[in-house]
Parts: structure tokens; C-alpha cells; sequence
């Protein structure tokens, strides 16, 4: 039994301002379903896109919903982010549909275009690739709903349908060129 | 309504049940046990396995039977090829993930999984296993280790934790193969709400929950010449250990444990016991303070460890309302590193402690730092070092890892013809023996309590309305025109209910007893497997059986405890009593 057993380091602390935290939580005061958005608008209010563990703790207390609970939550959608994400989302489909019109191919594109090694990214589970320099992660869902435009890829919130890797590459170009000129 | 009657037919034949029942109750009625490996009656009904398929007339698939409700006019097959096919199927796909290391593994004799392959012909694993990676080991607790790996997902863990305990320190995380049973962002259990009550372990098919094991340490110690090595024995082992020998649910066999225990080479055989009537004497002298005083009210017992950790993260609030007394595991410890060390002039460094216990949690409570109290009374005698501390108890062994070391040792349990506990430390009352039933712990404190309160002799000892295994049991106890209104609690979810009258401050009780585990200790998690509700009756029977057996059945009458407070305590509730027998709790941060 030489395992690693787990360790209970704390893996980010606090984040996000307290009162602000405090609206969003009053904000969705005796509606069902409440801890949904409640995660949602914490996880936009963090600069750098995810659930830090000591906000998240904060929300268990004031929702009295078990951290484990909240746990469970929060890995089942892929929506929500665990650690700091980049700057920009590229999210590719790695459903059924996107897969067999060529979404691999997609995503190995982007890992060879961001300088990833192929075995970097794990197929199980939430996982998910940030550059270096933190400006874009890369990450797959299992189905974003929209076989019919297959294969699809969400960039920063849109998504793009019948996608090919010169169409992202003139996306994240795009992307790039307007970053610089800032 | 209650009686509405269904007929359907099960294989062939026809049957009435009453309406509500589902498949696989039915099936029971018709003798025919339907395989589960998630199901637990009202606990967790999950529908996780689909191991219990049966085929229905009429329907498009097989139906899982534990969810299924019977229907008039149903016409169930449980045998049928199909049935058997995908029965076989599904526990095969279980088997292709699952590690292969049954020999080696804890639950060898116990595992559900590993008995259901044989029983239903499975003799090779088809699939190869699609998880790629190992999961890490929860070795974080002092009680518990958890092996995901071992894990088939069916959520009887889960499900004990919240609805049986109301701790929720376990929960499912991730999605499909990605799926398993964590804490809050994989922390570990000792890093979680999670109170070491073990019941989890208790009710999982499979050896992914298992006792952090004392065997080696055990017997590393009884081979040291140099260590003078005792071990105390609580009351609920003594009706249950029988059990992992082949001997029926309910036997009692104390002598037997007695003697096998010193064929293992403890230095004295010692009983939890005891100190179980020593608890009594303080706490009964600390509710009767109480009550003179008008001091908090109503007070609640402390024995069950598992309920004090709860209590420190869930209702830090009322901690003074938990008696300060030490549980019997703890003072017995305390006891044999001072009044017997100096009674019969042993260093009490070199006494090992090792108790045996029906539960996880003892471990947890054994290693809490201010658990040292042998320690602080020799210090400044003997001029003792910081680095030389050591604990009260030293090791604590459950019921199985009792066992464990009797089979190892080559020791024919079942045909011992038994011996006694040694003296002085081994001599109790019936009202000890109780403590091992929910209920126990107060029928003997007010055993003792109505004497001492009175002056005269209580006739009737038996306090039947606070035996059983009700959630919840209340009492109304006349002390002489003084009505002294009592509740006993068992599992935490129902203690739960009386802790938040207190909060409120509508509590009508002035004395509370509460058990982590469903039945009290005799159901605790490290009793033998399986432990339900059929045979911790049985173990409860066994208990009482005790109780009316022994010659004294009141605390305050164990000669051996009033020799102790003659010879070394003083008194009740005295100076030696407060640094020896009595403790105290914090409030837990970091949770709800």
C-alpha cells in the first residue's frame, strides 16, 4: 500500500470580497434552486473565472448546504472552475456528434498550437490546459446541445458552429491582435 | 388503507402482499432473496447497482426490484435466463474496475461483492478494467482509511452519513467514470466534519472503508519483555466478538474473552467496565450537582466520542452541556497509568493501554491531545520530559482486530471454557454491562443516582421504557416526589432533534443520553459484519442477559471502585477526580 495519501493543503485562498459575496447570496434569497446561481455569479465575479475554496466555504456556511454537497456540485457541472482559469475560454465539444465530424482534431490543433504536450491533457474528467503566460486555457464538455452544427467550439462565451482548425486559428489571431493593440 | 392487499403472482405462484410493498420485499415474503449491493431499507434505495433485476410481464425492460412498486395482477420472474444474464452482467462490469487483491484484502471474509460473484457463478473477469488510474488512498483520519478504488459507487456511505447521522462529510463528486465518493475537494476525512462514527464502514459491500488497524503495534508491544501491557475490554465486545468465530448473533461469551485474551499475553485482563461503573459514580454526582445547583440543564452524556466530535463542529453552543466525564475508555486509562501504577509500584512508562472496542471513533478519541492525563500526574513527581509523554490509552483495537489477533494466535475461542477478569480493575456491576445498549448509560446513572438521592434501596431496576431500538426514548423517573425527566438518544440524526430543543431553549429534560451509533455501542463500527437491525436485538438481548446475571447491579456497590476512591480518588467530583476523570471540548472550526 504504498499510496499517496491525500493531503488536506488548501488549495486557493479567499478571493472575493465579502459584502460583495453577501449580495449575491441575499440576491438569491428563498429561490429554488439557489445555490446554482449562486456558484454561477461567484465564479464570474472571481477575476480569474473559477470557485476558490475559502469562498466557497463562505457560501456552505451562509446556504447551510454541506461542503460536501457543494463539493459534489460543483465537479458534476463543467461549467464551474476549480482553479484560476486564462484569460480566454476555449472550450472544445467532445460530445458524440463533434467527435466523429472531427473534433479531435481540433483539439489536438490547439494543443500543438499553444506548445502542449498530447499527454498533458487527461481525457477523465474535468481537465484543462492554461498557457503559461495565462491568457488562454483550453478545456472539452461532453455536449454543448448543438449536434446539428457539429463540431462546435465556445471561445470567450460565443459559439462557434462547423468549426475547422483555420477558422480557430483566425479566431485566437483575432484574439492576439486585439490584445496587442491595448 | 394501511391494509390494502395485492395479489401478483412471483414465479408462478400467487401471492398477497400488502399494497406499497416493492419487488423485492415481496420476493422476501416468497422466501426468495433477491441479490442487492446498494439497497438499504429506507436508507439507501438508490437503484445504483442493478444487480436486483427482475423480469415483469408486460414490461419493455428488466426492473430494478427495489425501487419497483408491486402492482395487482404483477407478474414477476426473478430466475429467468434473461434475468440471470443481465444480473451477471452488471455485477461482471462491477468486477472489471474493482482491484483483484481479495486475499490480502480487509473485508476478505466480509465483502458482499466477492461473496456475490461466487454465488452467482462468476469465475473469470471478462473486462478488462477501464480506469487507468489509481486513486489516492484517504489515510488522513485516525479511525478510518478509505481506498476509492475499492469504491463500486453504490452510496450507502453517503447515504448513512446524512440520513442516519446527519454529518454529510462524504458525498459523490465528478460525473461518470470520473465518479467517486470524496470530502470537500478531496481534503480527507480528518480534514472534514467527518465524526470517526464509522458507520459508513459499516454498511459498505466492499473493503473501500476499513479501521485504521492497531494489530502490529498491538503485538509489537506484548513481545516487549520490558512493557507491562493491560488491555480493557467494553461491554458491547463481549456480545458480539462470538460472532466472528461462527457463534450465533447474541452469544455472550465475556469468559471466553476473558481467557483469550491472556492466552495473547496481556500482563492483566482488565474491563472497560470498571471504569464504565466508575463514569457512573462521577456523573451521577455531576447531574445531582447540577441539579442542586441549578447548574446547566440538561446535561448529556459523554461516552460516545463520536458524538462529542459531532457536537464540537455542529452544536458548539451547548458543549457545557455535556458532562465533563471523560468516557469510561478514557478514565480507565487515566486510572491504570496512576492508582494501579503506584498501587503496585509499576512505572507508568512502561504501561501499555490497549483497550478493545466496538467502535472507530475510540481511536480518534484516544489520540486527542489533552487525552494525557497519566502523563500530567507523574510529570513533576518523576520529573518526567516533555518528549517522554505518553498517552492514557495507548492503542485501541475494535472487536474485529480482536479477533484478528485471537485467530492469529492459533487460539481455539469457540472451546475455551472461560475465566474470569483480574482484579481489581476487572470487577463491575450489571449497570456497566449496560452501557452498551442505547438507554444503558442512563438506566445505570439512575440506578445509581435514585440511592444515592434517597438512601434507599431502588426495588425495581429494570427500566424497560428506556430499552429498545427506538430513535428517540423519553422517560418521566420519580425520585421521590422529585420528577426527573430523561431522554436517550441513538444515531445523531435523532440526537440532532433533542439538541436543537436545547438551542432553542425548549428542552423539557434535565438529563440526556445520546449514542453515535443506531442501538448504541453494540452497533458501533467496529462490531462484526454484518451489524443490522435483526442482530444488534440479538447483542441488546445478550447485554440485559448479563446485566441480571451479575450479583451487583448498581454502580456505587462495585467494591473495586470504592476501594478506589477510599484508597486514591478521595471522592466523587473531588481534586484527583477533576485532573483524572474529567475533560473538556472545543468548538470545531471550518464547518457549518
Amino acid at each position: 500500500m504504498n499510496r499517496v495519501a491525500l493531503k488536506g493543503n488548501k488549495i486557493s485562498k479567499a478571493s472575493l470580497d465579502r459584502a460583495e459575496l453577501d449580495r449575491v447570496i441575499s440576491g438569491y434569497a428563498g429561490k429554488p434552486g439557489r445555490l446554482l446561481g449562486i456558484l454561477e455569479d461567484a465564479q464570474k465575479l472571481n477575476q480569474h473565472k473559477y470557485l476558490a475554496q475559502d469562498d466557497l466555504e463562505y457560501i456552505a456556511a451562509k446556504t447551510k448546504v454541506p461542503l460536501s454537497r457543494i463539493y459534489n456540485i460543483i465537479t458534476f457541472y463543467a461549467f464551474f472552475n476549480l482553479t484560476p482559469q486564462g484569460e480566454h475560454s476555449i472550450i472544445v465539444c467532445r460530445g458524440t456528434a463533434c467527435h466523429t465530424r472531427g473534433s479531435r482534431n481540433l483539439l489536438d490543433f490547439l494543443i500543438n498550437l499553444f506548445g502542449f504536450k498530447e499527454d498533458d491533457f487527461s481525457q477523465d474528467g474535468k481537465s484543462f490546459l492554461t498557457t503559461k503566460d495565462n491568457k488562454f486555457t483550453i478545456k472539452t464538455v461532453a455536449c454543448f446541445g448543438q449536434c446539428a452544427l457539429a463540431p462546435v467550439v465556445e471561445i470567450d462565451g460565443n459559439i462557434y458552429s462547423r468549426m475547422n482548425s483555420e477558422k480557430l486559428r483566425k479566431i485566437i489571431k483575432g484574439i492576439c491582435l486585439r490584445r496587442n493593440k491595448k | 388503507m394501511e391494509d390494502k392487499k395485492v395479489s401478483l403472482k412471483i414465479d408462478g405462484k400467487v401471492y398477497e402482499c400488502d399494497a406499497g410493498m416493492t419487488i423485492l420485499e415481496a420476493c422476501a415474503k416468497a422466501a426468495i432473496d433477491i441479490p442487492t449491493l446498494c439497497y438499504l431499507k429506507d436508507i439507501n434505495q438508490e437503484a445504483a447497482c442493478s444487480i436486483c433485476l427482475v423480469e415483469v410481464k408486460g414490461a419493455k425492460t428488466l426492473l430494478r426490484s427495489c425501487v419497483t412498486s408491486i402492482k395487482e395482477g404483477m407478474e414477476i420472474f426473478t430466475n429467468t435466463e434473461r434475468v440471470r444474464n443481465a444480473r451477471r452482467l452488471n455485477l461482471e462490469l462491477l468486477l472489471a474496475g474493482h482491484p483483484k487483491d481479495c486475499l490480502v484484502c480487509d473485508r476478505n471474509q466480509s465483502c458482499e461483492l466477492r461473496k456475490l460473484a461466487f454465488d452467482m457463478g462468476i469465475r473469470e473477469v471478462r473486462f478488462p478494467k477501464t480506469t487507468k488510474t489509481e486513486l489516492p488512498l484517504d489515510a488522513t483520519s485516525v479511525s478510518l482509511s478509505r481506498d476509492p478504488n475499492k469504491c463500486i459507487l453504490c452510496g450507502r456511505c453517503v447515504s448513512v452519513c446524512s440520513a442516519i447521522q446527519s454529518v454529510k462529510a462524504i458525498d459523490f463528486s465528478g460525473r461518470g467514470k470520473s465518479s467517486k465518493v470524496t470530502t470537500f475537494f478531496d481534503s480527507g476525512l480528518a480534514n472534514s466534519v467527518c465524526v470517526n462514527c464509522g458507520q459508513c464502514l459499516l454498511v459498505c459491500p466492499t473493503g473501500a472503508i476499513i479501521e485504521k488497524n492497531a494489530i502490529e503495534e498491538v503485538w509489537h508491544a506484548l513481545s516487549d519483555p520490558k512493557k507491562f501491557v493491560v488491555v480493557e475490554v467494553a461491554p458491547a465486545v463481549r456480545a458480539a466478538i462470538g460472532e466472528e468465530f461462527g457463534m450465533p448473533a447474541g452469544s455472550l461469551v465475556t469468559a471466553k474473552l476473558a481467557q483469550g485474551l491472556r492466552k495473547l499475553g496481556f500482563a492483566k485482563v482488565f474491563d472497560t467496565q470498571f471504569s464504565a461503573d466508575l463514569t457512573i459514580m462521577e456523573e451521577g454526582y455531576e447531574l445531582i450537582q447540577r441539579i442542586k445547583n441549578k447548574g446547566i440543564l440538561p446535561m448529556i452524556t459523554s461516552c460516545s466520542p463520536g458524538w462529542i466530535k459531532f457536537a464540537e463542529h455542529f452544536f458548539p453552543g451547548i458543549l457545557g452541556n455535556i458532562s465533563s466525564c471523560k468516557s469510561p475508555q478514557q478514565m480507565f486509562g487515566a486510572v491504570a497509568k496512576t492508582y494501579y501504577a503506584e498501587k503496585y509500584n509499576i512505572d507508568p512508562r512502561n504501561i501499555i493501554v490497549v483497550s478493545i472496542m466496538p467502535c472507530t471513533a475510540k481511536k480518534f478519541e484516544a489520540s486527542r491531545p489533552e487525552m494525557q492525563s497519566a502523563f500530567d500526574y507523574w510529570k513533576n513527581k518523576m520529573a518526567l520530559k516533555e518528549d517522554e509523554a505518553f498517552r492514557d490509552v495507548d492503542y485501541v483495537l475494535t472487536t474485529r482486530e480482536a479477533s484478528r489477533l485471537i485467530k492469529e494466535a492459533g487460539i481455539n475461542f469457540i472451546n475455551l471454557p472461560g475465566e474470569d477478569f483480574d482484579e481489581p480493575l476487572g470487577i463491575s456491576t450489571g449497570a456497566a454491562v449496560i452501557f452498551g445498549a442505547t438507554g444503558g448509560v442512563m438506566e445505570a446513572a439512575v440506578r445509581t443516582a435514585y440511592e444515592v438521592l434517597t438512601g434507599r434501596q431502588l426495588e425495581k431496576l429494570d427500566f424497560m421504557n428506556l430499552r429498545g431500538l427506538n430513535g428517540i426514548k423519553v422517560a418521566d423517573i420519580d425520585i421521590d416526589g422529585l420528577n426527573l425527566k430523561v431522554a436517550v438518544a441513538n444515531s445523531l440524526s435523532n440526537a440532532r432533534v433533542l439538541l436543537e430543543e436545547i438551542e432553542e431553549g425548549r428542552s423539557p429534560y434535565a438529563f440526556i443520553e445520546i449514542m453515535t451509533c443506531p442501538g448504541g455501542c453494540l452497533g458501533g463500527a467496529g462490531q462484526p459484519i454484518p451489524t443490522n437491525n435483526e442482530i444488534r436485538l440479538k447483542r441488546m438481548e445478550a447485554i440485559y442477559r448479563e446485566d441480571k446475571n451479575k450479583p451487583l447491579r448498581k454502580s456505587h456497590e462495585n467494591p473495586a471502585v470504592q476501594a478506589l476512591y477510599k484508597e486514591f480518588l478521595g471522592q466523587p467530583l473531588g481534586e484527583k477526580s477533576h485532573h483524572l476523570l474529567h475533560t473538556y471540548y472545543k468548538k470545531r472550526e471550518g464547518v457549518l
